[in-house]
């Protein structure tokens, strides 16, 4: 049987004028339709990289990445993307707009495209905020505008790179909870790139772990096989806590 | 009180201020006739616009102004796009750029007027000379500054090349590109009075040398003062023009 997803022996090489450095070596991974995995590691372990490979933002060196049994070969409208700065929004687009672009760069007509922008505002919560710029939307709005935007263009799965780093911890577990339940409702394939084991252990249907960098590669996947919305002060969300916490503190301190 | 009516009080008060300081410097300071009072000014302003003189001189000024403004932005605005998004070309007219611009449009006075007389013509070239250069620079400039995640982010909905640059690069570049003109609408009217002051048979530039060879010190300040009144003006349509059109992008513009 073929992965929805599959990360082949990938690696990635980038060479500058002060030399090469080994982002990513010998990386293998599959991904099963509908599943939420989350890619967990520290700063600079080449999970960013990971994504931008996926994404099709930068070309594997080594191995071969495929979707759907198709090898991928730059970026495209099968996967969405949710970046971590929302600079990426289009500030001269209204939040409605915006969640549209996909839809207009297709051809798709106005009102029609007026009423999936609407139908994806509700579900990210902004009913009635449409008509608004991103520059009058707070951080975590922006956010959800992201996740509208990729989500309305009804990509084969959804790819988001710390996606709520740059928010506040209050606005983040609300957002969290938020993307539970809009996953929970679609069942996209995601795979969603951070540093926040809390924000792994409550997102993920599977964590991946991954070793320091450079040549940063899987070292082991934890499945979470808790029911959502999770409790986080239960005791078996405490327990695969502390079992992805072990993992990644034996790369956060190496030598004890 | 909103800020607006503040602003326009502002600047009223502002003007009387500089009218009252002028008078005051010319009765008790300089008290001579090569600097008159504004009264005499504005009586002197007054005449020549019953006479339709100082409006003849304004719209030929503006005139030319205007039409080489245009022409210079529509040759820059495409050059710039093209320097910002491809390579070759920016490696190829980037010379032509960084070393015309150093060539003020007043040092080009003298080539213009032997290839194109004191017509229309050799003014329009100056202005449209003066302008290209600035909007290039500037067009170029947003471009480049267009962010990385906002193409990818097009790219990854299912934008084609032509669809990141006519919906992503060149939106985006929308605030420079005006910036770029407002900066060149200055350099314009630098321009054009010292075309005038050369060569020229109408405009505010011909009014000012006219007026200094008779001695008439009141027709060089109206003169003076429509300049700084048009400058004012154009300056103000500009800045409304980037704050309907760009404010949103950036507040700090």
């Amino acid at each position: 049987m073929v992965g929805f997803v599959e990360l082949d022996g990938v690696g990635m090489t980038f060479r500058g004028r002060t030399g090469a450095y080994e982002a990513v070596r010998d990386f293998n991974l599959e991904l099963s339709e509908g599943e939420f995995f989350c890619l967990l590691g520290t700063s600079g372990c080449g999970k960013t990289t990971v994504m931008n490979m996926l994404a099709g933002f930068d070309t594997p060196t080594a191995g071969q990445i495929r979707l759907e049994g198709k090898p991928v070969r730059g970026p495209g409208a099968d996967r969405g993307v949710v970046f971590q700065g929302h600079d990426s929004l289009y500030d001269w687009l209204t939040a409605r707009d915006n969640i549209a672009f996909g839809l207009r760069l297709r051809g798709m007509g106005r009102s029609e495209r007026r009423a999936i922008a609407d139908r994806f505002l509700n579900m990210v919560g902004l009913t009635g905020q449409g008509s608004k710029h991103p520059s009058e939307l707070s951080g975590g709005m922006k956010q959800r505008i992201q996740i509208a935007r990729a989500l309305a263009n009804d990509p084969r799965m959804l790819l988001m790179d710390e996606p709520f780093g740059a928010l506040d911890a209050m606005t983040r577990a609300v957002l969290q909870t938020e993307l539970s339940r809009i996953w929970s409702e679609n069942r996209k394939t995601v795979l969603f790139i951070t540093h926040d084991i809390e924000e792994a252990c409550a997102l993920a249907t599977r964590v991946g772990v991954m070793k320091r960098g450079p040549g940063g590669t899987l070292k082991a996947v934890v499945p979470i096989d808790l029911p959502y919305p999770r409790e986080r002060t239960s005791d078996a969300f405490m327990a695969s806590f502390r079992q992805v916490h072990e993992l990644i503190h034996a790369e956060i301190h190496p030598h004890e | 009180m909103n800020s607006r009516s503040a602003t326009v009080i502002g600047y009223v008060l502002g003007f009387a201020l500089l009218f009252v300081i002028w008078h005051l410097a010319s009765q008790y300071l300089v008290s001579s006739v090569l600097f008159p009072s504004p009264f005499p000014v504005f009586e002197r302003g007054w005449v020549l616009l019953e006479e339709g003189l100082l409006q003849e001189s304004i719209w030929a000024s503006m005139r030319r102004i205007i039409q080489g403004f245009l022409l210079g932005s529509a040759i820059g605005i495409p050059v710039g796009l093209a320097i910002g998004s491809f390579r070759p070309v920016r490696l190829l007219l980037e010379p032509w750029t960084e070393f015309f611009r150093f060539i003020p449009a007043v040092a080009m006075i003298t080539v213009a007027v032997i290839w194109f007389g004191i017509g229309e013509e050799s003014k329009i070239f100056l202005i449209a000379y003066t302008t290209v250069f600035v909007v290039i620079i500037a067009t170029a400039a947003g471009v480049g500054a267009v962010g990385r995640d906002k193409i990818r982010a097009a790219q990854c909905l299912g934008a084609n090349k032509f669809q990141v640059f006519a919906l992503v690069a060149l939106p985006a570049t929308v605030p420079y590109i005006l910036t770029g003109m407002r900066l060149a609408m200055a350099n314009a009217f630098v321009t054009i009075v010292a075309a005038e002051l050369v060569a020229s048979n109408d405009g505010l530039g011909k009014m000012l040398w006219d007026a200094r060879l008779f001695m008439q010190v009141e027709d060089i300040f109206v003169a003076l003062i429509s300049l700084g009144l048009l400058g004012f003006a154009t300056d103000r349509v500009f800045r409304l023009l980037i704050r309907a059109f760009a404010g949103r992008f950036n507040p700090t513009m």
